[in-house]
């Protein structure tokens, strides 16, 4: 199977488990998330200990179903990575053991989870839906247009992610928006000049 | 032998012949887990076998493995299992990978405690 339609596939997953579960908006919680890992049997573990790259961990086997998480993680991260471990727990079991940080990244089924996860929370066809309403044509879409989406909506996908979805869909150029790294202060200011 | 007994023995154990057999006395061990000085007692006598969270604090404290409370003849089977989890984990920073082992050994641990006999009453409250 090619990656593209895997990742397709997993696109429409996504798409099936919002549906399921009554998500119709880009502001998927944790507790929305905590709520479908309980119905599906899944056994969250905050670790209270201290990890240097490691966010989450699926584990599946004989002492049970369960997601680690790495303590202390921002809301949108840890949205992020719940979605993120609930993939392999949908698709994956059979690896009976998966975990997300940057050295894996690379991988297919990893990416897939990514991708996944960022359907998940915010799907491309709502995020197209957006931008339609925002007027912004191909390539327009710039570091001001993503606070501005972030803060009408509320979502829960991190700018990381709202990056790059944007440049995916040909909102921006590459690297226009997933190199930015002063989201922060970019917010400070659109606030700034609301006021 | 019994999950009680092991986690008995190994509790006086690792307490006695803490600091190269210099030991340490169940009251300083208590204070360092913050918890009252009987309940220590009541582990190594089998009164009642310590929560997974205590075992994972006194793993902790003496620097041993979880499975160091799990009598050996109820982990051996599992230990490839665990080996396959590290090979798969091996591109991680190592002290992540050390930290997946103790979360692989706690949820292995959390099986086995499941349903024993844990203390309620002894705790000191936190201080404020």
């Amino acid at each position: 199977m090619k990656a593209q339609t895997y990742y397709e596939d997993l696109k429409r997953l996504a798409r099936q488990v919002r549906a399921e579960n009554g998500l119709l908006l880009p502001r998927v919680t944790e507790r929305d998330l905590r709520n479908i890992y309980a119905r599906n049997g899944i056994e969250i573990d905050i670790w209270p200990y201290k990890f240097r790259n490691l966010r989450g961990a699926f584990m599946d086997d004989k002492f049970g179903t369960t997601v680690l998480l790495a303590k202390g993680l921002p809301q949108d991260p840890m949205v992020f990575t719940m979605a993120h471990e609930l993939k392999h727990f949908l698709t994956d079991r059979h690896l009976q053991v998966s975990y997300c940080d940057q050295s894996n990244a690379h991988k297919i089924l990893e990416i897939g989870a990514e991708v996944f996860a960022s359907e998940l929370l915010f799907p491309d066809g709502d995020f197209i839906k957006h931008m339609r309403e925002m007027k912004i044509g191909t390539y327009q879409c710039l570091p001001e247009t993503l606070v501005r989406l972030k803060r009408t909506t509320r979502t829960t996908l991190s700018y990381a992610g709202l990056s790059i979805k944007a440049e995916r869909l040909r909102y921006a150029r590459r690297d226009s928006l997933t190199k930015v790294k002063t989201w922060r202060k970019l917010e400070r200011a659109y606030n700034l000049t609301r006021q | 032998m019994s999950l009680t007994s092991h986690v008995a023995a190994q509790i006086k154990e690792l307490r006695t012949s803490y600091n190269h057999g210099e030991g340490l006395s169940q009251e300083t061990l208590a204070n360092s887990l913050g918890i009252a000085a009987n309940t220590v007692s009541r582990w190594e006598t089998g009164v009642y076998v310590p929560s997974l969270h205590d075992v994972e604090k006194l793993a902790r404290f003496f620097g041993v493995s979880m499975m160091v409370f799990i009598p050996p003849e109820e982990t051996e089977e599992d230990d490839d299992n665990l080996k396959s989890l590290l090979r798969t984990a091996r591109q991680l920073d190592h002290t992540d990978i050390e930290e997946l082992r103790k979360y692989a050994e706690f949820r292995k641990a959390r099986s086995m405690y499941k349903g024993k006999k844990r203390p309620k009453a002894g705790r000191r409250s936190k201080k404020r």
